[in-house]
């Protein structure tokens, strides 16, 4: 019990620690060889300049956001960024979600601006 | 030219496409197997290399030229950034094809003004390369030197000089044009200049001062982590893996939604493809400053008059060559290189009407299915990133091809008979054959041929409605082809996917017989080889 409370406490610090909202994932199904993982992001209407980062867990970069093309007032769409293989753990994986706007720095995206996030299996090409 | 296995011509493709167009109740299968030429007229050369820098000093030229013209002639070099503002999709399926023809005339353009008339827009291949070329700061190249004072120091100065011929040039606009602006949210002259002045809003404003014209500088030249991270090896593989054109998955998509307009605005319900998604968006944002300069005015490249920033052109080379590579490895694996019908014509039919050729001439009307190959300006790409990525891919799919035994025009081989039914079974084909025939020599009356799988002898209905019909492939244009040196041709077509078409699927293994006639005329084609491949 003392082990588990001590985990759950060291997760909450290291989620406290960092900005952003991290999502845990879980894969529909394992993934055969060759075939890929994506992290599918439903985006609503983000301030001019603001943008999407994705890290997992380690705090690599998987990709950024930046919404283009985007009148003022509109939602920003649906963006798919690769998830590497590696940041699978136990068929589930674990993103932190960033929402950045220099110079105000780092926050988590509020549910207006991060609408949804799913994983996607991508078919390998051999 | 041609290799001597040669590829499917560009011609062939341009016939299937305008089939497709014409709404042809049956498409060959065949015209999937579009290759690119080996050698075309022009060549895009990375930036870096020589090539690359002597087009840069033409394209220096070129703008320079552009730049003199007076604003009522729609080669102005802001004239021809209008033609973006006004008529570029993003977020929808015509993002790749229409910025391939908006790029294709203006390089048609840049090659009469600067009266070089082998030049080819270079391209920047950011993946290799996560920083702006030192000779993109020389002179003209940048959109802060001083040649662009006279008409960006301010907006009033802007506005003086191009506003006037502008709406000129707007209130001669027909029917069509104002439709397309109009789902734009163009309804008026008004409304489209508010996006160059953002109507109080600094990050909507397209115009940008000469001093703020572009973010990054000689001395700052790189891209941001983040930026170069959206440009990195496994983002531009991933964006290169989808097998489809188009899917409403948009992680199978190798092309962003489809909309019912190349001018429909992105925004809710828009899904975009990881390449349009990430490099392509991030490249623009970051030149132009988003993140630094926040919340704006931010430099060109951030929004819709894009083009005033001379590296656009090579970033969206790089795009197209993109595209260009995935097309290769598409035909490499014998998958699609368009969507099928209906989709196929929905795609080819859509209209351009904004376009000012290498003459300064309007265009007219024009349809998406001209641009949907490198053949309407006839060039092709040095080897850049990805070329070597995708050849790996297909070196994989090798290891389970199974060769046919050749008679005449008929070849014989022995497929697992689970192959075959998870083939039959699956939504797409999961095998595909390669079919190699002679190219037709000069007289040859018949130029097409059709491939049957299974067909029982004497099978003279209609083939295009059998279940044995697997595909036409087709040559078209000049037969003499190499001055008299005729080649071989190979074909992928994805086998039927009809249980007639295979015998003894009840055993381990079935025999598969793949056999060609022609489509009209008397002349039976001769087989060079034929083998399947699981995909």
């Amino acid at each position: 019990m003392l082990f588990a409370n001590l985990l759950a406490f060291a997760l909450l610090v290291q989620t406290g620690s960092a900005p952003g909202r991290v999502v845990n994932l879980v894969l529909p199904r394992s993934l055969t060889e060759g075939e890929g993982l994506a992290a599918e992001l439903t985006l609503g209407v983000l301030e001019r300049g603001a943008e999407i980062q994705v890290e997992t867990m380690s705090g690599k970069l998987l990709g950024v956001i930046s919404p283009h093309g985007i009148r003022s007032g509109h939602e920003a769409g649906t963006y798919t960024v690769p998830v590497p293989v590696e940041a699978i753990s136990n068929n589930r994986v674990s993103l932190r979600i960033i929402r950045n706007r220099h110079p105000r720095g780092k926050r988590a995206p509020t549910p207006q601006e991060l609408k949804s996030v799913k994983l996607t299996i991508t078919p390998g090409n051999s | 030219m041609q290799s001597k296995k040669s590829p499917f011509t560009r011609r062939s493709f341009l016939k299937t496409s305008l089939a497709a167009a014409a709404g042809a109740a049956s498409l060959p299968k065949a015209s999937y197997a579009f290759r690119p030429p080996h050698t075309a007229k022009y060549i895009r050369y990375n930036v870096t290399s020589e090539g690359g820098k002597r087009a840069l000093e033409s394209y220096a030229r070129g703008i320079q030229a552009m730049l003199s013209l007076p604003p009522s002639n729609p080669q102005n070099w802001f004239r021809n950034a209008f033609v973006h503002l006004m008529d570029c999709p993003h977020g929808n399926w015509w993002f790749y094809v229409w910025h391939r023809a908006y790029c294709g005339y203006f390089e048609e353009t840049i090659r009469n003004l600067s009266k070089d008339p082998t030049f080819a827009m270079p391209y920047w291949d950011w993946t290799v390369l996560p920083e702006i070329p030192q000779t993109m700061f020389d002179g003209v190249l940048t959109p802060t030197d001083k040649a662009y004072e006279p008409y960006t120091r301010t907006l009033d100065v802007f506005t003086a000089f191009i506003k006037p011929a502008l709406m000129t040039y707007w209130n001669s606009l027909d029917s069509p044009q104002r439709k397309q602006l109009s789902i734009r949210g163009y309804n008026t002259f008004d409304a489209m200049w508010n996006d160059v002045t953002g109507n109080g809003v600094p990050g909507d404003m397209c115009f940008a001062t000469t001093a703020n014209a572009r973010y990054l500088s000689r001395t700052n030249p790189k891209l941001d982590p983040a930026t170069a991270k959206n440009c990195s090896p496994e983002v531009i593989e991933a964006g290169l893996k989808p097998i489809k054109y188009y899917d409403p998955d948009v992680s199978l998509s190798f092309t962003s939604t489809k909309t019912p307009s190349h001018t429909t605005p992105p925004g809710a319900g828009t899904k975009f493809s990881t390449i349009e998604g990430f490099p392509h968006n991030k490249v623009h944002n970051y030149i132009g400053g988003v993140g630094p300069l926040n919340p704006g005015p931010y430099g060109n490249m951030t929004n819709f008059l894009s083009p005033v920033d001379p590296i656009f052109h090579l970033h969206h080379s790089n795009i197209d060559r993109l595209w260009t590579v995935w097309t290769r490895k598409q035909e490499s694996i014998g998958q699609p290189i368009l969507p099928p019908e209906p989709d196929r014509t929905t795609l080819s039919n859509e209209e351009f009407l904004f376009f000012v050729n290498g003459s300064g001439q309007f265009v007219g009307p024009s349809r998406a299915l001209e641009y949907l190959s490198t053949a309407r300006f006839d060039y092709q790409y040095e080897p850049g990133f990805g070329d070597q990525e995708i050849s790996k891919m297909t070196q994989k799919r090798g290891k389970t091809q199974v060769k046919g035994v050749i008679k005449g025009n008929r070849a014989t081989l022995t497929l697992p008979s689970s192959a075959i039914k998870e083939h039959i079974a699956a939504a797409g084909a999961t095998l595909v054959s390669e079919v190699t025939v002679p190219h037709p020599s000069s007289g040859t009356q018949t130029r097409e041929f059709h491939v049957l799988v299974g067909a029982p002898e004497g099978e003279t209905a209609d083939p295009t409605s059998s279940p044995y019909f697997a595909g036409t492939i087709a040559f078209f244009g000049d037969m003499t082809h190499g001055h008299g040196k005729t080649g071989d041709a190979t074909f992928a077509v994805p086998l039927p996917k009809t249980p007639q078409a295979f015998k003894g699927l009840a055993a381990t293994n079935a025999t598969v017989e793949i056999r060609i006639v022609p489509a009209y005329g008397q002349t039976q084609p001769l087989l060079k080889s034929a083998t399947v491949r699981a995909l």
